[in-house]
């Protein structure tokens, strides 16, 4: 990551006022949470945040400039998140250890995406781009790789590109609203969500994590810590989990799926191109 | 360079602390000297891993060197850990992630127009891969928690 442009940014004051006001709204108002149905949607002050600063970015207050100098600042104000999570890691460290086989098994849980996305994605009608889709929850490392393998243009790099961009636009407002929803109606431990926070994205991470903490104040500390660490596992396990287990997985069913599916209308096809 | 480099990230982190800190009043009603000795600790163990990715000639990234760190310090077994966090401790979670989010909703003002050229499908696609790995990471973990005994 290039840090080499980021001269002078401390004195863009309207940026970081902008912030400020955003961050004192978004704390003023706190906490907003209702039912529906069995579960409980809350909606934290870190997704006002994000709504308000995307808003803000159709205002005069904040031009491109300033929206990719953001950039920086995301970069430096994540890794004093981090810390903070690794401080609280550091205290859980021997409860950490002692679940390390559930820590590091729930990482194949990321293959659920493939499970539960790639049948919608062909039964929707797509075709190669749900290989793209559905291989992984698409953040920078998948996006790389599915890239590398067929190339920019391709319809599995479509694919994963429109993964990717709406997990950047509601990738945290999504994961906080769904977390404290799935939690508050399913009969699972909060420790097993607070694991699955943890996929490879800090802000996604935080806004589920967050809606658990909310949901079980009693838990802050455990859930932090296993969110956190579940996040570091997924930040370095991911990519290899996607080449040697996701990406060939989703190929070999996507292939199952299809063949059954396009065998008579493939025949024609290929008859059109012999004559 | 680099020590221009530690100029302007030590500018940045006064504002971002700052704002972090009203923050951290505003929601959690907590101002004290040890929330600005919490703040201070953090943002010294982000400084020192910028200048260890610039400086280590190895690639890896800034977080993986925050996270080592910052886990390190805090174990039990480390002495004068209880210090440390005692003053942590009063610096709240989620106090530090509104700044990132409100800088990252800047920033995702530039993906709009692309995100709305994705389409419904897209949509519904990227919701179940979401919903899919949450709810897949937590059967796994909750199977082998109850199997451990931990839960």
């Amino acid at each position: 990551m290039s840090n080499e442009t980021i001269f002078g940014l401390w004195k863009d004051w309207r940026l970081h006022a902008v912030v400020f006001l955003i961050v004192i709204i978004s704390e003023a108002i706190g906490t907003f949470s209702f039912s529906l149905g069995p579960g409980v949607i809350m909606i934290l002050p870190i997704i006002y945040a994000i709504v308000f600063g995307i808003m803000m970015y159709f205002t005069p207050f904040i031009n491109k400039k300033q929206s990719k100098k953001a950039d920086t600042l995301i970069l430096l104000s994540v890794t004093v998140f981090l810390g903070k999570i690794g401080l609280t890691v550091g205290p859980a460290l021997p409860d950490i250890i002692a679940a390390g086989p559930a820590l590091l098994l729930q990482e194949i849980g990321n293959l659920g995406t493939i499970l539960f996305a790639l049948p919608v994605a062909v039964w929707l009608g797509l075709k190669r781009e749900s290989i793209g889709m559905t291989h992984s929850v698409a953040r920078e490392p998948n996006v790389g790789l599915i890239m590398d393998k067929y190339g920019m243009g391709s319809p599995e790099g479509r694919g994963v590109m429109s993964i990717y961009i709406f997990g950047t636009v509601f990738g945290a407002v999504f994961m906080g609203l769904i977390a404290g929803l799935i939690a508050s109606m399913t009969p699972l431990h909060p420790l097993s969500f607070a694991m699955a926070s943890g996929i490879g994205s800090g802000t996604m991470m935080a806004a589920a994590s967050g809606s658990l903490i909310e949901l079980y104040p009693a838990l802050e500390n455990d859930i932090a810590a296993f969110a956190g660490a579940s996040n570091l596992l997924s930040l370095s396990t991911g990519l290899y989990v996607s080449i040697f287990i996701g990406l060939p997985l989703t190929e070999k069913l996507y292939k199952l799926m299809t063949n059954k599916r396009n065998k008579t209308p493939e025949i024609p096809v290929q008859k059109k191109s012999v004559k | 360079m680099l020590l221009k480099n530690i100029n302007e990230w030590i500018l940045l982190f006064i504002i971002i602390g700052v704002i972090s800190l009203v923050g951290n009043f505003v929601g959690y009603n907590i101002m004290s000297l040890n929330a600005i000795a919490g703040i201070s600790v953090l943002i010294i163990i982000s400084l020192i891993s910028l200048v260890l990715n610039k400086v280590v000639p190895v690639n890896f990234p800034t977080i993986g060197y925050v996270s080592i760190i910052a886990v390190l310090i805090s174990t039990p077994w480390t002495p004068g850990s209880d210090l440390i966090l005692s003053w942590t401790n009063e610096v709240e979670l989620l106090a530090l992630a509104t700044p990132v989010l409100a800088y990252a909703g800047i920033s995702i003002g530039r993906s709009w127009t692309d995100f709305l050229k994705i389409g419904w499908k897209s949509i519904v696609v990227a919701s179940v891969v979401m919903i899919g790995t949450f709810i897949g990471s937590a059967i796994i973990a909750e199977i082998i928690l109850n199997i451990q005994g931990i839960i």
